[in-house]
């Protein structure tokens, strides 16, 4: 069985900082693995590690060489082998649409036929939370997004998904193999890379793929959305402090809520 | 000559800095003001290898280097010197069994090391033992064929946590030379006669346990020796380059971690309209303190480095990393209370702890005056 998990080395942002025409200026940013990725990637390795058969996992990303520092935490954590897809042609894109990075990564999924998908719910830059989805329809797998918890029966086919609805609102369903799962964090206890992981993943391949390499040319990159404009919002100081004793607080508090409407019928 | 850190080295930095700060961080002041041993923190750094990484891999470690050891231990002791010296020592006299043991001992006591099964202890120093290491009076006699060992172990690293020791004993009183006539011995904590007292009132470091050790009579087998009888005290010396080293790596942790939230500090707090990281004065101290922390780290690297690439300079070099980088601890740690002002004073900010951790670094694994000694000594071509 074959595990494919699509991760993304996303930018944090420093609390000051400045921009730099249509981004935030290098300096003030730090760069980790997606958050959401951390929990696919440990979903995936738990996965194998609790298989008795032979389960590969293997980690895709699209991004430039500098990601491959983050991506190798994933190969400490237990993933076998990486692909990175990055090309010239990507390099002056601002912003990846989900039509963009749909096209990459199901050639990638074309080329090393997994059994399973996991993806993050969605990355914390540029936060779309569609390219899990997108790339199933594409591909043509089963799916179910925000995903939460997760019992794979591999002989049967199945996978047993818990998922996380709209209003504290879960739903308990099964997806046919191949599928694409999209995981929510909480799933698991994502594990710290150990310090023999990291010195075995400095031997782990990760694989270059360019454009050509996929079938693909720098049309399949061109994005619908174009960035025009980045700024930061006006922050309004919306808190409202109450001075005085419990009692008088709570007094305070109480007009405020009903003013609000609170209690009205 | 290269300056820069491998992939792999620039990795167990940013892990093992992400395990500090999700896991000890918030639970480092508790365990200093209870003066607790942090046992559930001891067992997940286990689970990420940092208990005995210097281990070979056979035996369940990674096999570290000294410069990987100090890159591990300076990222723990930033963020908590009492924590991460709990997970630092957890293997500490393994190095004796690991150079000398029989493979019986290294099956025995490493791998329960790695695993987070067991921890273990170095126990030297006496009431009356301290820097002058060849007055240790503890005694292992011969009886048949088991050890029969009776003395006191004063300030004993995991003394009353540890599940087995290398004791440093006496066991030929009539040798000559004032070096020999020491053996290396293992107690297990389990063994009749063996006591424990834990040390209370420790300045810093508090999480870390430090204990008297009582031996009344213990007996443990004579496959329990370390090496060869008599060279005890030869075999300890082999590893003071690293240990000396792997302390002034504490040091530069702390230097480090003093450095980050003097900084942090200085650009936050605002006096007369402006931050005080406006102020030249501030500005100064933090050039000095970024500056001295910098100095010891690459002195430090240069010993760790030398540890596994160039023994002959490196008597010297761990003495000078030793006796200067703890000096910078305790200097830096000392300066980010002072930029802190009263906020520095009291522990809800952690420039108070690590001031008062900064300075067992320039008592253990000899003092500064003993470094000193030695730097001297090499330099005058004194010898041994
Ligand atoms: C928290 C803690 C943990 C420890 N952990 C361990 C452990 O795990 N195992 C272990 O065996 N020991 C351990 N020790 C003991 C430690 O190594 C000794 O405290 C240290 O070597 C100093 O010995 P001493 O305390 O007897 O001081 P002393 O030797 O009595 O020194 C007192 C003063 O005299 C100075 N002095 C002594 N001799 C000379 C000289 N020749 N020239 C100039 N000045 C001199 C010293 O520098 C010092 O300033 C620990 C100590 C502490 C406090």
């Amino acid at each position: 069985m074959k595990v494919l998990v699509t991760v993304k080395e996303v930018a944090e942002v420093e609390e000051d900082f400045e921009l730099d025409g249509l981004r935030v200026a290098d300096q003030y940013l730090d760069y980790d693995l997606n958050e959401w990725d951390e929990y696919a990637v440990e979903e995936a390795v738990q996965i194998a590690e609790e298989s008795d058969d032979d389960v590969e996992v293997v980690a895709v990303t699209i991004g430039p060489e500098r990601s491959e520092e983050t991506i190798r935490m994933a190969l400490a954590k237990g993933v076998d082998r990486a692909v990175r897809v990055w090309d010239d042609a990507l390099d002056g894109v601002d912003l990846l649409d989900v039509g963009a990075k749909t096209r990459l990564l199901s050639a990638v999924v074309e080329d090393e036929d997994p059994d399973l998908v996991l993806t993050g719910v969605q990355a914390n830059d540029d936060s779309f939370g569609a390219t899990g989805v997108s790339l199933a329809s594409a591909i043509d797998f089963e799916w179910a997004a925000v995903v939460n918890a997760l019992d794979l029966d591999a002989d049967g086919g199945v996978a047993n998904v818990r998922r996380e609805l709209e209003g504290g609102v879960e739903e308990l369903t099964e997806v046919d193999l191949p599928a694409v799962l999209t995981i929510q964090t909480g799933i698991n206890e994502p594990r710290y890379a150990s310090l023999r992981g990291i010195r075995q993943a400095q031997s782990k391949e990760i694989k270059p793929l360019a454009l050509s390499d996929l079938g693909l040319d720098a049309a399949a990159v061109e994005s619908d959305l174009v960035l025009t404009d980045v700024y930061e919002p006006e922050t309004e100081s919306a808190a409202t402090y109450f001075e005085g004793d419990a009692g008088e607080q709570a007094a305070e508090l109480a007009t405020v809520l009903r003013e609000k409407g609170v209690g009205a019928q | 000559m290269d300056y820069s850190l491998s992939d792999e080295q620039r990795a167990i930095r940013e892990e093992v800095r992400r395990f500090a700060e999700n896991e000890v961080a918030p639970v480092a002041g508790e365990y200093d003001e209870a003066e607790k041993y942090p046992a559930e923190v001891v067992r997940k750094a286990s689970e990420m290898g940092l208990t005995g990484a210097h281990f070979p891999v056979e035996y369940g470690g990674v096999g570290y280097s000294s410069l990987e050891n100090a890159l591990v231990t300076e990222e723990l002791f930033a963020v908590d010197p009492g924590i991460g010296l709990c997970i630092t020592s957890a293997g500490f006299g393994a190095e004796a069994i690991i150079s000398f043991g029989t493979d019986d001992q290294k099956e025995r006591f490493l791998p329960p090391i790695t695993e987070g099964e067991s921890v273990m202890g170095a126990a030297i120093s006496e009431p009356q033992a301290g820097s002058d290491v060849t007055s240790v009076r503890t005694r292992a006699e011969k009886d048949g064929d088991e050890w029969v060992i009776n003395g006191t172990k004063m300030w004993i690293t995991n003394g009353s946590v540890g599940d087995y020791f290398v004791v440093m004993c006496q066991t030929d009183p009539d040798a000559d030379d004032r070096y020999a006539g020491f053996s290396q011995i293992i107690v297990e904590a389990d063994r009749d006669g063996f006591s424990a007292d834990k040390i209370t009132g420790k300045m810093g470091i508090r999480a870390s346990d430090t204990a008297e050790l009582v031996f009344d009579d213990v007996r443990v087998p004579e496959e329990n020796l370390v090496g060869t009888e008599g060279m005890g005290f030869l075999q300890l010396m082999q590893f003071f380059d690293e240990t000396r080293t792997a302390v002034a790596a504490q040091a530069v942790g702390i230097a480090k971690g003093a450095c980050e939230r003097a900084l942090d500090y200085a650009k936050e707090r605002e006096q007369f309209g402006r931050s005080i990281g406006d102020f030249q004065a501030i500005q100064h101290k933090l050039a000095e303190m970024h500056t001295a922390t910098e100095a010891a780290r690459q002195l430090t690297y240069k010993s760790a480095w030398s540890v596994d690439n160039d023994e002959d300079q490196l008597t010297a070099l761990a003495s000078m990393a030793k006796e200067f980088a703890s000096n910078v601890a305790t200097d830096v740690a000392d300066e980010a209370v002072q930029i802190h002002g009263g906020a520095g004073f009291v522990n809800d900010h952690d420039v108070e702890r690590l001031y008062r951790d900064a300075k067992i670094t320039q008592i253990y694994e000899g003092t500064t005056e003993i470094q000193k000694n030695i730097i001297a000594r090499e330099l005058l071509g004194k010898g041994f």
